[in-house]
């Protein structure tokens, strides 16, 4: 063993102090694997988004099929009826009664979104802040791997793992919505899919950002949930104020809803908004995540 | 300079208004296996944080292998290895998997050493992680600082929850490492471990570097702990500033003293009366060590007030100069 490390080591020790000093390259193969992290993170994982998948699928298949039952009977149109109109509108559901309606105020503007925001949120806290808590982070962070590209990897983690959830949501949603034989286009549904999955990935950009500046999960969680709820908010209460239009134009749930993307489609400007949100505060906290103490 | 793999020079780092180094200095050669000591709370492992670019200063200067750890980033490291004093393990996945991934993390460097590194250590690779024991975990620790040969091995508190043949088996593979060209920067808290195998030693507290020699140095410094009995009572004035003597008790017709050097003298004074008993024992670095810690807390076993030297070192005011005065 001695031995072996001698002849694996001599060649290169002088040359690579020197050429490390002089800023020069290092003789040694060191490639740090291009998506090592990336992998590793999906692979820790992989139990928790089996186990998404399954219930993002559940719980879609269950709502969308709900629609023969609840919609097409007229059930619904019943029960909008007996409800006030400042809740109907609310809650979205003045167009309940039709299949796009309906998906937008079940699968789409609620179920899917709070699931997604669940798995989404506390996943992007947990990659930076939580797991530099923790100190399990500490040995990647040690290794031949800049700061800046383990943030991007674990970064990357979320907005995979999150738009295979979307996908999830998507190809349950089309299946189904064929079965059914209901009257929403399939373009439409990648559409409103596509703005779920901006919309998610914001907020969790948001709490991966917060996490990663501040070394914080809670910090993480209680910024990336609390504006989602607030912007949820925003968007329920628009419609009912005279001069909510305001309301609508800062809120994320609303560039992704307002539009009504299963009718007429995502609304690009809405889209960019939220593809802005997302990668603002992750673009500013790599920064901050790179300068700052790690672990402290 | 290429000889000097790590040196600090004023290094300085406040945590809000807490100073937990203040103005450390020191240089760590090529090829040397370096002891850094100290209680918990004095610097060490913040000191070690910085060389691995976790920490910046607040002031002063970090270098290892020539550039700040800043400018060395990825690459400096790659030259490293590095066991956390602190290593936080967890998941499902399996011992194997985990050290997989940091050779990757590596380039793929060091992977096939794991299994070797593991039967030596008693390992089992196919256990989850998170099911490990304190000591096993550690053995992970300590096969991914070793498995890529690194340069370098930054070791903070390296033998901390493992058993004591596993600590002579890591110090085996210290000396090994060194052997094969490798520097080594351990910390501990425990003397006699860095005793048995480093070279130089360095004692930090309060986030400066109180004492450096090397180990025969501070051996010499320690001293011996000399017990003479006799026939009948001895004047105590005989005993009086002899050289390398000092710390002088005389209790009728026994003598206990502190000698450092040769016994010569002593020995001369002691052949004048009817000597029935002596004892010359070494005194534990671990004593020297307290020298450099002495805090208001009487008679407690070495670990005990190294840990009370930690929780009252703020109320100590002494530095290096006690010792030089002791000397």
């Amino acid at each position: 063993m001695v031995s072996d490390a001698t002849t694996s080591r001599s060649p290169d020790v002088a040359p690579a102090a020197t050429a490390a000093a002089a800023g020069g390259s290092d003789p040694t193969p060191r490639r740090a694997g291009g998506i090592t992290v990336l992998r590793w993170v999906l692979r820790q994982h992989r139990r928790a988004l089996i186990g998404w998948t399954v219930a993002v699928a559940v719980v879609c298949g269950i709502y969308v099929s709900f629609w023969p039952a609840m919609g097409d009977a007229g059930e619904l149109d019943a029960l909008i009826e007996g409800m006030p109109e400042g809740l109907v509108a609310a809650m979205g559901y003045d167009a309940i009664g039709t299949p796009a309606g309906y998906l937008e105020s079940t699968v789409f503007g609620l179920l899917g979104p709070i699931l997604l925001l669940v798995f989404g949120l506390t996943f992007a806290a947990k990659l930076v802040a939580g797991e530099e808590e923790d100190g399990t982070l500490e040995l990647e962070l040690s290794s031949p791997v800049a700061r800046g590209s383990v943030y991007l990897q674990r970064y990357l983690a979320v907005v995979v793992a999150l738009l295979w959830l979307c996908l999830v949501v998507a190809l349950v949603t089309v299946g189904l919505i064929a079965a059914l034989d209901m009257e929403v286009g399939t373009p439409e549904v990648l559409a409103t899919t596509l703005g779920m999955y901006l919309l998610v990935l914001a907020f969790a950009s948001l709490a991966f950002a917060a996490g990663a500046a501040t070394g914080r999960k809670a910090i993480a969680l209680a910024v990336g949930a609390g504006l989602a709820v607030l912007s949820y908010i925003a968007n329920a209460l628009a419609p009912l104020l005279d001069d909510g239009q305001w309301l609508e134009a800062i809120s994320p749930f609303a560039w992704y809803l307002a539009s009504e993307p299963l009718v007429d489609g995502l609304s690009v400007p809405g889209a960019l908004g939220l593809v802005a949100w997302a990668l603002v505060p992750a673009g500013l906290a790599i920064v901050r995540f790179d300068r700052r103490d790690l672990g402290v | 300079m290429s000889d000097v793999l790590v040196r600090t020079e004023g290094l300085i780092k406040d945590y809000g208004r807490h100073r937990a180094l203040d103005g450390l200095d020191l240089e760590v050669s090529r090829g040397e296996i370096f002891g850094f000591l100290g209680p918990n709370g004095a610097g060490k492992s913040t000191t070690i944080r910085i060389l691995l670019d976790q920490l910046r200063p607040t002031a002063g200067r970090a270098e290892v292998f020539g550039t700040t750890p800043r400018e060395g980033g990825p690459r400096q490291r790659a030259r490293i290895g590095y066991l956390p004093g602190e290593l936080a393990l967890s998941g499902r996945d399996t011992a194997a998997a985990l050290l997989d991934h940091l050779a990757r993390l590596r380039g793929g460097v060091g992977a096939t050493r794991i299994p070797e590194l593991a039967e030596r250590f008693n390992l089992d690779l196919d256990r989850p992680i998170r099911g490990l024991s304190k000591g096993n975990k550690q053995k992970v620790g300590v096969i991914q600082a070793f498995m890529h040969e690194p340069e370098l091995l930054i070791l903070d508190e390296p033998t901390s929850g493992l058993d004591p043949l596993l600590q002579h088996e890591f110090l085996t593979m210290v000396r090994e490492a060194r052997g094969a060209g490798a520097t080594v920067f351990m910390s501990s808290h425990v003397l006699s471990e860095v005793e048995e195998i480093a070279g130089r030693v360095a004692i930090v507290r309060e986030g400066r570097i109180v004492d450096l020699d090397d180990v025969a140095t501070l051996r010499h410094h320690a001293g011996q702990e000399v017990e003479l009995g006799f026939a009948e009572p001895v004047p105590a004035e005989a005993f009086d500033g002899l050289p390398g003597v000092s710390d002088v008790e005389v209790d009728a017709a026994s003598v206990r003293c502190l000698l450092r050097g040769e016994p010569d003298a002593l020995l001369k004074v002691a052949a004048r009366y009817h000597v029935t008993r002596w004892s010359a024992q070494n005194r534990e670095l671990e004593d020297l060590f307290l020298d450099h810690y002495r805090v208001p807390v009487t008679d407690a076993d070495g670990e005990v007030v190294a840990d009370a030297a930690s929780a009252h070192a703020s109320t100590t005011t002494g530095t290096g100069q006690d010792t030089e005065g002791a000397r």
